[in-house]
């Protein structure tokens, strides 16, 4: 490798060059540093020292295995084992006082290219000349010494002292660097003359006394650097005098250890180096002896970082958790694992760099906390982001990249012929090759390929859910396993281009980037059970708890969702299918808390693998765990028995699966392992040390946990934190609580149904209060979708004692998207809320929101006469129900405010929650505006061709603060185009104005209006190519001679 | 405070006096029942998991004992107030009376909800409610049992702390045992068996065969599974089932001209009474929307699920072949329903007097307990069949003497017999 580049030498590969010359030295210093410590060694016979040094001579050559040496003094010769003599060969004369008293010789056995001085570098003559000449004076000191046995010279050399002489000779940039660091640390032992001699060379006075003072924004005189060298000499002679020459000794081993790290610190430092070139430049130094390396702090940090940045993400916040996390050496092993073009750049993704930091923080907290002992990591494999590219270009399919500006329609439509395409392309040999390592490292267990996007880390949006994660059988031999790995890989890759993320990418405004895709590849922790494989349990835990079930749960508590079986369930929300929760700190506050309840919302089937088919099936839990009763471990964690109306934890050896109704509860697990305990650990601990609130994904194989998936909470879905708005009006504004607010939105409500507290409360019968729960119920189908909240008083979903709330049951309410109870003070008392319990958790699968209103609280707010003052729908809606119109009130929200909808934006974090009146959103106020514009410009004095909408006027997702751009093709004079300019211009400002007045937000140039000539469109200007690019999406306006 | 609307002790009082005015009951007998006789509130401190004390509010009010110990259920609601459990506490006692069980009207309670309380927090509250109430509860003074938000489990730990306290074995002390330790066989059958005995009676009243009648059934769950095994046992034959789809969030009902096969449906049908709409579709079911369960042509309607189930809205929707309704669930008819069903002299069974086979079944554990002796469940379903048989003759005399309506008939026996025994005391 090295020699390729080295004859390859191109402009471009100068680096590398620079690199392997760089390894040189680093050769060369081990060579001389080997040289200097056989020298002083007084133990040591001449004879013995001068077979010890030819040993170290040809390491510190380009080729040592084919490299010899002799040493020939007074007719004794000293030659390397291999030696023999050859046509290339580099000679230097031993001298001793001006005479010349033996040779060096080294000599090259096979033919090389032709360098410097014949296969020779001119370092090497540097170098082969400096140990002679340490030859020459070693051999004289040697006679010396035995002329005048055991008298000491006082001026004996301090081996340091002869690195120095010696690097003085060879390598003056390393001697500088020695210099530096040498200053450096006397600087910092405060020692006097180097301070004032540094200051006599670099003044580093800054202060305005100074001569050189040149002002506060002037750059710093610069100072010859070079002058350094001159006083190289002056600033050894001060160490020596102020330090002990032991000290010295040591400072300069180290230092030498230290810089044998220089290679891996610049390559890490290369921006974007290759992978197999780092790959390489990682296992070379971590496989040198570790007594021979040592790396310094600094280095260390350097280093770290750099990789982090480079295969991570270049995130300040992950980069600074994860640098006291992860160590260089790890990423030896994390390359070791990881599969991508060798020559390229890419990334891990975002779900890596989760699972991996957890990892890390996991393992280093082991030691110090009992309970986080035993928690394991699946074996995983990586693939880096830039494979998606190479796998599309290679096969051809670069129109693909345009796919992301298609009608959302279009992309939807021509989805499945693209996975197609993906999967029926083929991979580079390469990457082939390694996805053949992982199949082999993997065998016997099933796989999962999951989609670790660079989006979703960089831009903090919360892609879970909208790529593909698949899982692979991986049965059969090694080419079938082969085989569905790929195709699993390639329908991954397909689903970066499919309609639900663009759609996504599209509305968080990050359409425009590539989505490079990462994959992490894990094994499936399991067991197999019959012909199925499958987690003894799996799930998701959140670190803070959003779906509080009684006041007395803090966020703080924390929440798991668990299933038996793959963690699917309990990740995705299931139709009729619940999965158990429980709150770690707070276990014995169960969601459920009468038996019938824990029955009727506990899991009843389970995702497993089947191994016959290789297809992931949902599977009837109990039937399942009856069948295989005998071979499902920790049975006991997961059931309970149904027996007499109670739940009773089962009778260990006495169980009989086929006799009894069993239910999963978990009961044991939670009770009897430390699995909670374990699970708040982890929790606690990822968050504190990450620093923000996380959710952890997880899945055990009956005798271990795994931990799978880790990510900042915010990322996971429906968890999205949205700041409260700050400048709503208080005329807008509906309710407001901070007391048990969780975390969320619902926005663009039309209808806000409330049923009347006073007015409830004075109904004379029961039959009335049911006739309210009819009423809901109706609603429940009539009113759109999604787009109304239910506002009550008390507990809705009262049994027995209705007058406390409406009797509704969930399939009663289950289209709102957000349940209010309203407690207010009823004399002396506040009645307590029902926390959503009496179907809690078929509003948690739903995604319905819930949130407890105290009016009368301080703080809290509720403009109830916003409610009671608007036009009642109910009847415009429903028939039949004039008599309660007092009761139940509709309010379309556009009736309020005209064509307002309202938010409600939930901020569980602050603690916070205010429900408001929203304007008609930007873009509707844009879209008319462009119209106007369109309908008052007269394109015949202006000279306008056409017009066109692009951006996010155009794409529908403008903000408050949007440009709306608008290309104008143009087709007239310079002097219309002035006209035209100052016509626009001034229509600008009165939008800027019209904007600031809607939103309170200063807007400078809101009209963004870029004009094109034909000339442009020939030149296929950046704009111009908007019109004329099939591939770019605008939206052309009409214009009025168009009209007419 | 004083209370607008809806209030259920106002009602029962109201009830109550409406009955008296009919039985000619003196001012004084009216002023004893129309309030409970004792009532206890107290306060239960509970050390909460987190070390703290919580103060709980519990009750228990005995509304009349007059013909035996007081019996009713123990309420854990987060909203529980005074005047609820009056109200209950009332109707116990006419429950029990209706039937002739020697047992009076009792009924408790905990201002808690279950849900914010972990199972030992739990614990602790039901010993601690027992500690306060000891002395005035008992297998001779008032006998507790589970009701909302209360299961066998809180009626096992509130009998072991009885025991503690009284330092032997009182199992006649609480019902709503589990078999296995005091409890009685029988009772999952009781409320629906019971009901079948009595409209059994019914039809032979109206001269119907019951090996001929055909029925349709509100609900699937515990009441009118086995409301429909005996039925079908008897000859009859069930058209129709219905139950609440939890998937599709509505109700269904399943029609079978021929009769449903009971073993065939439970077998789909999940632990909820939900049944499986694509297999019962494929044994050859109808499936209807709920409300169709009445529109049937039957001779018997059993509202065994809902409260509020017939009102003035659908009461036309019944088919006019219809001879009988027997309710097994609460209020399953608004009162003006009622009216309706009467001007087409349709016989309705009242709820208090139909579903009373679960409080004669409690009776009988509570009998075996203190006898510290358990019969087999034929045993307990026979003397079951003596008791509602007697009681609905009972009833059924004296509304066709008096040409009233079965429900005032019954409420008029149940509440002479209680003042009988009043006055048999010398009370009154």
């Amino acid at each position: 490798m090295n020699k390729k580049t080295k004859e390859k030498k191109s402009t471009n590969s100068l680096s590398h060059y620079q690199m392997d010359e760089l390894k040189e030295r680093v050769k060369e210093l081990d060579c001389l540093y080997g040289l200097t410590s056989i020298v002083k060694d007084g133990n040591l016979s001449t004879g013995e020292a001068l077979q010890k040094i030819i040993e170290l001579i040809p390491p510190a050559w380009q080729y040592p295995d084919i490299t010899c040496t002799r040493i020939t003094i007074d007719d004794k010769e000293y030659k390397t084992n291999n030696f023999k003599e050859t046509k290339w060969s580099q000679v230097s004369n031993i001298i001793l006082d001006d005479k010349k008293i033996g040779v060096l010789e080294v000599y090259y056995l096979e033919e090389k290219p032709q360098l410097g001085e014949g296969p020779f570098l001119i370092e090497e003559r540097r170098l082969i000349d400096a140990i002679s000449d340490l030859l020459g004076k070693y051999i004289g000191e040697r006679r010396i010494k035995e002329a005048f046995a055991e008298s000491k010279t006082a001026e004996k050399k301090q081996d340091w002292e002869v690195i120095i002489d010696l690097l003085i000779k060879t390598d003056p940039r390393t001697l500088l660097r020695m210099t530096r660091k040498m200053t450096y640390y006397l600087y910092r032992h405060e020692n006097e003359k180097i301070t004032s001699l540094l200051g006599r060379v670099c003044p580093v006075d800054k202060g305005s006394s100074s001569s050189q003072w040149c002002g506060i924004n002037m750059p710093n005189p610069r100072q010859d650097l070079d002058s350094l060298k001159t006083i190289q000499k002056q600033i050894f002679e001060i160490a020596k005098e102020s330090t002990p020459p032991e000290e010295i000794s040591n400072l300069f081993q180290n230092w030498m250890k230290q810089d044998k790290t220089r290679p891996l610190l610049l390559s890490s430092q290369k921006e974007g180096i290759p992978l197999l070139e780092i790959t390489d430049e990682l296992n070379r130094f971590f496989s040198q002896n570790a007594e021979e390396t040592t790396m310094a702090s600094e280095d260390n940090i350097s280093i770290k970082t750099a990789l982090i940045r480079r295969f991570f993400t270049n995130r300040p916040e992950y980069v600074n958790i994860a640098k006291t996390f992860i160590e260089p050496e790890d990423f030896v092993s994390l390359l070791g694992r990881t599969i991508g073009p060798s020559h390229g750049s890419g990334k891990f993704g975002g779900k890596t760099s989760g699972v991996f930091l957890a990892e890390k923080i996991i393992k280093e907290n082991m030691e110090k906390n009992e309970k986080l002992k035993g928690i394991s990591f699946p074996r995983s494999w990586y693939i880096t982001s830039d494979t998606i590219f190479n796998f599309i270009h290679y096969n051809d399919l670069d129109e693909t990249f345009q796919t992301k500006y298609l009608h959302p329609d279009q992309i939807r439509q021509e989805q499945p012929f693209l996975e197609q395409v993906f999967k029926n392309a083929t991979f580079p040999n390469e990457i082939v090759e390694g996805f053949r390592r992982i199949i082999q490292d993997l065998e016997g267990k099933p796989i999962i390929v999951r989609s670790s996007s660079l989006l979703e880390d960089s831009y903090g949006a919360a892609f879970s859910g909208k790529y593909k994660s698949l899982f692979v059988s991986n049965t059969g031999n090694e080419e079938e396993r082969l085989y569905s790995l790929i195709d699993a890989i390639a329908e991954v890759y397909a689903s970066t281009f499919g309609p639900d993320p663009i759609e996504y990418r599209r509305e968080r405004g990050l359409l425009d980037f590539s989505e490079e895709m990462g994959i992490l590849i894990q094994e499936v922790v399991g067991i197999k059970v019959g012909h199925y494989y499958m987690p003894v349990f799996g799930g998701v835990a959140f670190s803070k708890n959003e779906f509080q079930w009684s006041p007395r749960i803090q966020r703080e508590d924390g929440m798991i969702r668990l299933v038996p079986g793959l963690g699917t369930r309990a990740v995705d929300r299931v139709g009729n299918d619940y999965p158990i929760l429980v709150s770690p700190r707070k276990p014995k506050l169960q969601v459920n808390a009468l038996v019938s309840e824990r029955i009727q919302y506990s899991p009843r089937y389970m995702d497993v693998i089947n191994l016959k088919s290789g297809a992931i099936e949902t599977v009837d839990a109990i039937d399942l765990l009856k069948e295989h009763a005998d071979e499902f471990p920790s049975l006991n964690q997961i059931i309970s028995i149904h027996k007499d109306g109670r739940l009773v934890n089962p009778p260990s050896i006495l169980l009989n699966p086929k006799e009894s109704d069993m239910v999963i509860t978990f009961s044991n697990l939670f009770e009897k392992s430390d699995f909670l305990e374990k699970m708040k650990h982890i929790l606690f601990l990822l968050e504190e040390k990450i620093g923000t609130p996380v959710d952890v994904e997880f899945a055990s194989d009956g005798e271990k946990l795994y931990v799978l998936q880790c990510r900042p909470q915010s990322q996971s879905r429906g968890m999205e934190r949205k700041p409260i708005p700050k400048n709503v009006s208080q005329d807008k504004k509906l309710f407001s609580t901070n007391k048990y607010v969780t975390t969320g939105q619902v926005e663009n409500i039309e209808y806000i149904v409330y049923v009347v507290l006073e007015e409830y409360a004075n109904l004379e019968s029961r039959e009335e209060m049911q006739k309210i729960a009819t009423i809901i119920n109706e609603l429940n189908n009539k009113l759109p979708k999604r787009k109304f909240i239910l506002m009550g008083p008390g507990r809705w979903g009262s049994r027995g004692d209705i007058k406390l709330g409406v009797p509704v049951k969930y399939g009663d309410i289950n289209n709102t998207s957000l349940l209010v109870e309203i407690a207010k003070e009823k004399g002396e008392y506040t009645p307590e809320l029902s926390f959503g319990t009496h179907f809690f958790q078929d509003l948690v699968e739903a995604e319905i929101k819930y949130l407890p209103l105290y009016p009368d609280e301080s703080e809290n707010t509720f403009n109830e006469s916003l409610l009671l003052h608007q036009e009642n729908q109910l009847s415009h809606i429903l028939k039949n129900y004039q008599n309660y119109e007092h009761v139940v009130r509709v309010i379309k929200t556009s009736d309020v405010y005209s064509g307002n909808s309202l938010s409600v934006i939930m901020d569980g974090e602050a603690g916070e929650a205010l429900a408001y009146l929203k304007s008609p959103d930007h873009w509707s106020w844009r879209m008319q505006k462009v119209e106007e514009i369109a309908e008052k410009l007269d394109s015949e004095v202006h000279g306008v061709e056409s017009l066109y909408l692009i951006g996010s006027t155009k794409e529908g997702t403008a903000g408050p603060a949007s440009d709306i751009d608008l290309l104008v093709h143009f087709k007239g004079t310079e002097e219309q185009k002035e006209k035209l300019m100052a016509w626009l211009d001034k229509y600008g400002k009165k939008l800027d104005e019209e904007n600031k007045e809607r939103t309170g937000l200063k807007t400078d140039g809101l009209l963004d209006v870029h004009i094109i000539t034909d000339e442009d469109i020939k030149k296929k200007d950046s704009w111009a190519t908007h019109i004329t690019s099939p591939y770019m999406s605008v939206k052309k306006i009409p214009l009025k001679k168009e009209n007419n | 405070m004083a209370q607008k609307g809806f209030n259920a002790y106002t009602m029962a009082q109201e009830q109550f006096e409406k009955v008296a005015e009919q039985l000619e009951l003196d001012q004084t007998t009216r002023n004893l029942l129309r309030v409970p006789m004792r009532e206890y509130h107290f306060l239960i401190p509970v050390r909460m998991d987190d070390g703290n004390i919580k103060i709980f509010k519990g009750f228990r009010i005995q509304h009349n004992d007059a013909k035996g110990p007081c019996k009713g259920g123990i309420r854990f609601h987060p909203q529980e107030t005074a005047d609820t459990v009056r109200a209950l506490a009332m109707w116990m006692t006419w429950k029990c009376a209706v039937v002739d069980i020697p047992l009076g009207g009792g009924k408790g309670g905990v201002i808690c909800d279950p849900h914010d309380l972990s199972e030992r927090e739990q614990e602790n509250l039901c010993r601690g409610w027992v500690r306060q109430i000891a002395r005035d509860i008992g297998p001779v003074r008032d006998i507790p049992a589970p009701d909302v938000m209360t299961n066998s489990q809180h009626m096992l730990w509130m009998m072991d702390e009885y025991q503690t306290i009284f330092g032997g074995q009182y199992p006649g002390v609480i019902t709503g045992k589990p078999v296995e330790l005091g409890g009685s066989l029988g009772r999952p059958e009781a409320t629906g068996y019971g009901l079948v005995y009595m409209l059994r009676e019914a039809l032979k009243e109206r001269d119907t065969d019951i090996a001929n009648a055909t029925a349709s059934i509100e609900g699937f769950g515990n009441v009118a599974r086995y409301a429909a095994e005996l039925f079908i046992e008897y000859g009859g034959t069930v058209v129709s089932v219905s139950c609440w789809d939890q998937k599709d969030s509505c109700a269904y009902s399943y029609y079978k001209g021929k009769g449903i096969d009971l073993e065939e449906l439970v077998k789909i049908t999940d632990r909820f009474g939900a049944i499986d709409k694509k297999k019962a579709e494929n044994l050859g079911y109808e499936c209807r929307p709920g409300k169709d369960w009445l529109k049937h042509e039957v001779d018997i309607l059993m509202p065994n699920a809902l409260e509020n189930s017939i009102t003035k809205e659908n009461v036309n929707d019944i088919n006019s072949s219809v001879k009988l309704i027997i309710c097994g669930a609460n209020g399953p008819i608004t009162p003006e329903a009622d009216d309706v069903l009467e001007k087409k002299e349709v016989v309705v069974i009242p709820d208090f007097l139909a579903n009373a086979g679960g409080v004669v079944c409690s009776y009988f554990e509570q009998v075996q307990s203190n006898q510290n002796y358990y019969w087999s469940k034929e045993e307990v379903l026979g003397k079951l069949d003596d008791k509602m048989t007697d009681a609905f003759h009972k009833v059924w005399e004296l509304a066709k003497r008096k040409k009233v309506r079965l429900r005032d008939a019954a409420y008029m026996i149940a509440i002479s017999r209680v003042a009988e025994a009043c006055k048999l005391r010398g009370w009154i």
